[in-house]
């Protein structure tokens, strides 16, 4: 099973302009952005001054350590950062469609394996890139602070750590149910249309779709008198991530009146069930579809 | 099963698509059997269901019907029966953006029997370990080939499927991987199960043929008993055209074989030099399904028509041309 896992991750990580513009580019990026930022403010007293009283800058009192470590967990909750990774996720399992590599693959493996392996391995490889991302935040922000002159908390103690390993496992598994229902919508796309474009497109189409369902679901119940119909939104990914993610932040549910007909409110173990049902019914669609498929 | 049969296809069926009017039988209830030891020539036309076959073989393709068993084995149930399989399916596919060691780096893993030292001794066999840590995006057609023979040949493969295999190659890397198979039968022992469009080629290296068409296998033997008694004569006549109606009355015609291109041989005495030599807008070769006996009556019924002839030699037909006419004869009869 090792074996199988190098093997994608050779796949993957030598996939360089792929791996590189799709997910690297994230960690990269932030590097990029406290480098530039940085140099902006050794070299500016002015922008130093606007930062210490800019209340979205790198102020002493909103600017934790905390936060900026579990804010970036946030992007592949939302509906953006799931339609941003559609690309990678899409190369990943697109790719041996459109390269016609599957054929060398499948004599050589159990079809079942093949597929879960390549969940794990984006899975990892994403969840790596956005922790090093995460790194790169708090300790880029300690430093644009120290340039500023400000303070840089909370100070690093035993509770603060237990608190924030908490918290960051969290937020960090939240974001890893994110990936992989968006990789299970792009993996379902590209073993439908055989090619990674095809992928992408389908796993936008279902990202939209599911985003947009309140709206169609709102007309059907309108039309038809019937509330409870708004229900079945309350089942949908989006609707439970951002649920979650807001017990996870807040300690409340993200509590709504959806088009004046419904009040939605749920719970952290109804929104954590939904997801859990979500992963498991997809992974195991993808894989019983592959499984099943003819590969011409 | 005995381990004395590598391969055997029970019939074997595969329709394509869904709806009545898109669908499409590409292979019709096959049966065969390839034996341990063997060079197994599996040739056909264009979309006669090689391909399908090959890939139901490897259980890329599910069939519709019957079974698929290599070394006894049901394919679809046991997958790991296909770990002794090494195979090339329709031209080698690689990632382009990996070297040539990382792509049979990662085909290695994936059957989880990685071995670096095997790697560059395949590398070097097939003549790529020059350029192993180069990307493959920049190898031509043949290297890509080559590269699919070593990722054929990774785990040791008792047997060996292989499609178009010399498709790319320069006339002596065709020779050497000609060599090579038949090399893998005589000294190791290995199976080949190989799907070739040169049929001089699978000539020269199978014992065995199986002709597939429109789905159907059509023939099936020993080459060499495919052949026997498939001798030819060829007559060069003048007029041709009469001299074709002639003959067509009593005997078949190869029609490939009236094509003016091929070589007249030397005129062998004086007393014919005289006569009218190919090239002649009247003279021409023909080409007649017939044994050597046949060649006086063949002479005395041109003869009798008015039709000179210049020279009538007798030759074995090639599995080429015995390749064409069944397909030809078995197109014309499905067409009814």
């Amino acid at each position: 099973m090792l074996n199988l896992f190098q093997a994608e991750w050779i796949k993957i990580i030598g996939n360089r302009w792929a791996s590189g513009f799709l997910i690297w580019i994230f960690p990269v990026g932030a590097f990029g952005f406290i480098v530039i930022f940085g140099l902006i403010l050794a070299l500016s007293p002015v922008a130093r001054e606007n930062a210490r009283g800019d209340d979205t800058g790198p102020d002493a009192n909103t600017l934790q350590w905390t936060k900026q470590a579990l804010d970036v967990w946030d992007f592949p909750v939302g509906v953006m950062g799931r339609l941003i990774l559609l690309g990678l996720t899409s190369v990943v399992f697109g790719g041996e469609y459109q390269w016609q590599t599957w054929k060398n693959i499948v004599p050589r493996n159990k079809r079942i394996p093949l597929i879960l392996t390549k969940y794990c391995m984006l899975a990892l490889v994403i969840v790596l890139a956005f922790a090093l991302m995460s790194f790169i935040m708090a300790a880029g922000y300690g430093l644009l602070a120290r340039i500023v002159g400000v303070s840089y908390g909370p100070a690093l103690k035993g509770s603060v750590i237990v608190d924030f390993a908490g918290d960051y496992i969290q937020k960090a598994l939240l974001a890893l149910v994110a990936i992989i229902i968006s990789t299970a919508y792009a993996a379902l796309g590209t073993m439908i249309t055989h090619s990674i474009i095809g992928g992408v497109l389908v796993g936008m189409l279902l990202t939209y779709a599911e985003a947009l369902s309140a709206l169609g679901m709102a007309v059907i119940a309108h039309f038809l008198d019937q509330p409870v119909i708004l229900n079945l939104y309350r089942l949908t990914p989006g609707y439970n991530l951002q649920n979650v993610n807001e017990w996870l932040s807040h300690g409340q549910p993200d509590s709504a009146n959806l088009f004046d007909m419904l009040e939605v409110s749920d719970s952290l173990e109804f929104s954590a069930m939904a997801l859990a049902g979500w992963v498991i019914g997809l992974i195991a669609l993808s894989a019983y579809y592959f499984h099943r498929q003819d590969i011409t | 099963m005995s381990e004395t049969v590598a391969i055997r296809v029970e019939s074997l069926s595969k329709t394509f698509g869904r709806r009545k009017k898109r669908r499409v039988e590409a292979v019709k209830r096959i049966t065969l059997e390839v034996h341990t030891g063997q060079v197994y020539g599996f040739l056909g036309p264009n979309g006669a269901g090689k391909t399908t076959t090959i890939r139901m073989l490897l259980n890329l393709i599910h069939p519709t019907e019957g079974c698929a068993y290599i070394y006894g084995q049901n394919v679809q149930r046991n997958h790991s029966v296909l770990r002794r399989v090494g195979a090339i399916v329709e031209g080698a596919a690689f990632y382009n953006f990996l070297s040539g060691r990382r792509n049979l780096e990662v085909l290695a893993r994936t059957a989880n029997n990685y071995d670096p030292k095997r790697i560059t001794a395949l590398l070097e066999q097939v003549g790529l370990a020059g350029r192993a840590e180069h990307r493959v995006k920049g190898y031509s057609t043949g290297m890509k080939q080559r590269l699919g023979l070593a990722a054929a040949l990774l785990s040791s493969p008792d047997l060996l499927i292989l499609d178009e295999p010399t498709n790319g190659l320069d006339p002596s890397g065709m020779h050497e991987i000609r060599q090579f198979i038949r090399e893998l039968a005589d000294e190791h022992g290995k199976t080949v199960f190989l799907s070739s469009h040169l049929l001089s080629e699978v000539e020269q290296v199978c014992d065995r043929v199986a002709i597939i068409n429109l789905g159907e296998i059509v023939r099936e033997g020993a080459v060499t008993d495919l052949l026997e008694g498939k001798t030819q004569l060829r007559v060069e006549v003048s007029p041709a055209d009469k001299a074709a109606q002639v003959l067509q009355e009593h005997w078949s015609l190869s029609t490939t074989m009236t094509l003016p291109a091929i070589p007249s041989p030397p005129i062998p005495s004086p007393t014919t030099a005289a006569v009218k030599q190919p090239g002649n807008s009247n003279a021409r070769w023909l080409t007649v399904n017939a044994s050597h006996d046949d060649a006086p009556h063949i002479v005395r019924h041109l003869v009798n028509h008015d039709i000179d002839v210049f020279q009538i030699t007798s030759q074995r037909q090639s599995l080429e041309e015995y390749f064409l006419s069944v397909v030809r004869e078995e197109t014309e009869r499905a067409a009814g």
